[in-house]
């Protein structure tokens, strides 16, 4: 275990290094996020002054959905930033360089990269969460513990789920189209209440498109603690950990390469 | 134990076949038609410890796809293969500790990064020891003469500096086999003959074996014992290189100058007679039928000559005629 962590930690400090190159473009993207993000949810502060909660939900709980999402996501991308962009290594062979070398090739492959956004995401969750933490009135160390995990989940949902959608390249060949859709999916439904959706819809949230275990289910577990919450989502971030784990192995014995000319970035 | 032994290995691909144009696309839609190509079709060989085996053929003559299965990154349709007593598809972590692959077209070096930072990147992949590390990237840079490209981002090398670099980075573990596709595409020749010395060197140094595919026959004319031909996913040739040119390379031209103007009839016993001039003629003769000392002496006899050049086709040639006489015999 101990010689993959240092694996990994080489592997985020040469995308640091080559990100460090472009200094510039780095702060830009990350600025330009982080404004995106802030516009995004000036749209419910409008609608909090004219309601005062929806189904339950109020502002704070929103500063708090929006904490563990956007940290969420911009650990998760930052960190494994080759998740979005997995179908198209193996639609183009570029799996050849992650296979010939001595290490897991999930891990390598999605490590190997990171999006200079996503830290901008990443300093919006925490604003947003020191927001929520600071109207809520209440912090203690256990919160931002239950902040850590809820966060830890996120990100495990999130990779898992993109990895599966992009692992069904191995069978059908170009699924960009299909990523991007199950991608806009995912982050939309994820930033809303889930006391908004009932039945069917609420049922999909925690399967086909488990944006329940990203956004509200961790959001509601980060304000207070439930026993039962944690239970769900300690089994769902496992079961798609899995579930994407599995499917890609399989897919990958379909692999077949490429004579592509790629340069690595 | 052979380092690689190979046997009856087959791999077949499906490819997809759309007619041109909307409707071939709407037709592909709704009934697919698929077709199988056989990249690789049975081949078997075997490769030494330390031995430097040339693999050359043609573009899509299964050199890539036999490489790929021998690295883990694909597997075979059928047949067996070990590298150093491992089947590459199922030890696929354990062998890639014990080889080193480059592929030409493939770079494993960070392109907006100085080289050094992959090879410490390498070092996590391949566990080494900090120290170690850096005794091994001296050790490297000096036998590649790439001291002054290290700290310098890829993207500014040279194709050559950089090509140097990657076969450099492969060597970090001290493979025992190393497996280079296409290294030299796109190299100019001095290029080539700097990266061909550092192979050379690196075998002579550490003992590495190393299975070379190429396009350029003079890469493995300067490299390799022994070469393999491939063609259509077959081998067509199997022997020491020395054999082959000994084998083919019996068909000589000779260039002719006189000070004093030829006979309009000139011609020799037993020599193909290519282009005749006032002064000079182009001729051709197989020494397997004709030996080379009567045509000298018929060339020293018909006149006081000016300048004579007897040449030899190239390996490329040679090379070209063997793919043509195993398509001839497939048709």
């Amino acid at each position: 275990m101990g010689r993959h962590i240092a694996f990994v930690l080489a592997l985020w400090k040469t995308n640091l290094l080559s990100a460090m190159e472009y200094r510039v473009s780095f702060l830009t993207q990350m600025a330009g996020m982080m404004l995106n993000n802030a516009i995004y949810f000036v749209f419910w502060i409008i609608f909090f002054a004219r309601f005062e909660e929806v189904n339950g939900w109020d502002l704070v709980d929103m500063l708090f959905l929006f904490g563990v999402v956007a940290t969420g996501f911009g650990v998760g991308t930052y960190l494994f930033g080759n998740a979005v962009r997995l179908s198209l290594l193996i639609a183009s062979g570029q799996m050849d360089y992650y296979l010939s070398l001595p290490r897991p090739v999930l891990l390598h492959a999605l490590a190997s990269r990171s999006n200079a956004s996503s830290a901008g995401d990443c300093a919006y969750g925490l604003l947003s969460f020191g927001a929520a933490v600071y109207f809520a009135g209440a912090f203690d160390i256990l919160m931002l513990l239950r902040f850590g995990l809820g966060c830890l989940a996120a990100v495990t949902v999130l990779i898992s789920f993109l990895v599966l959608v992009q692992s069904l390249t191995f069978w059908i060949g170009n699924t960009n189209l299909l990523t991007s859709n199950a991608f806009n999916a995912i982050v939309t439904f994820s930033l809303y209440p889930i006391t908004l959706f009932d039945g069917t819809a609420k049922l999909l949230l925690f399967t086909l498109i488990p944006a329940a275990f990203i956004g509200a289910l961790p959001a509601e577990f980060v304000r207070r603690f439930d026993l039962a919450q944690l239970a769900q989502i300690c089994a769902g971030s496992a079961i798609f950990l899995f579930l994407a784990t599995f499917v890609f192995y399989r897919g990958l014995r379909r692999y077949e390469s490429g004579s592509a000319f790629q340069v690595r970035t | 134990m052979p380092a690689v032994s190979v046997r009856d290995l087959r791999k077949t691909f499906q490819l997809k076949q759309k007619a041109a144009g909307l409707r071939g696309s709407l037709r592909a839609l709704w009934r697919p038609s698929l077709q199988e190509l056989d990249a690789v079709r049975g081949i078997s060989f075997s490769m030494d410890e330390g031995e430097l085996l040339g693999f050359i053929g043609p573009n899509g003559a299964g050199k890539s796809t036999t490489i790929k299965i021998l690295t883990g990154i694909l597997h075979p349709s059928s047949g067996e293969a070990e590298v150093l007593g491992r089947v590459p598809w199922r030890q696929r972590q354990e062998l890639a500790f014990q080889i080193g692959s480059v592929f030409g077209q493939r770079p494993q070096l960070w392109y907006h990064l100085p080289a050094v930072d992959t090879f410490y990147l390498f070092g996590k992949i391949y566990e080494l020891d900090d120290r170690e590390l850096k005794g091994r990237i001296a050790f490297l840079a000096e036998a590649f003469e790439i001291e002054e490209l290290l700290e310098t981002p890829v993207r500014k090398l040279s194709l050559g500096q950089r090509m140097r670099c990657e076969v450099a980075a492969s060597l970090l573990h001290r493979p025992r086999v190393l497996l280079l596709d296409e290294p030299s595409i796109g190299l100019d020749v001095v290029a080539k003959q700097r990266l061909r010395a550092t192979i050379q060197r690196m075998n002579d140094l550490e003992g590495v074996g190393v299975l070379l595919t190429s396009h350029d026959a003079g890469d493995i004319e300067a490299l390799c014992r022994r070469v393999i031909i491939i063609n259509d996913g077959e081998i067509v040739y199997r022997d020491k290189v020395s054999a082959l040119r000994r084998r083919y390379l019996t068909v000589k031209t000779v260039d002719v100058r006189y000070n004093e103007q030829l006979p309009p009839d000139f011609a020799l016993p037993g020599v193909e007679m290519v282009k005749v001039g006032r002064y000079g003629a182009k001729m051709r003769f197989d020494t397997r039928v004709t030996p080379v000392g009567p045509v000298i002496g018929g060339l020293a006899a018909a006149g006081s000559l000016a300048d004579v050049t007897v040449s030899e086709p190239s390996l490329e040639e040679v090379i070209g005629a063997i793919y043509a006489r195993a398509e001839s015999k497939d048709g």
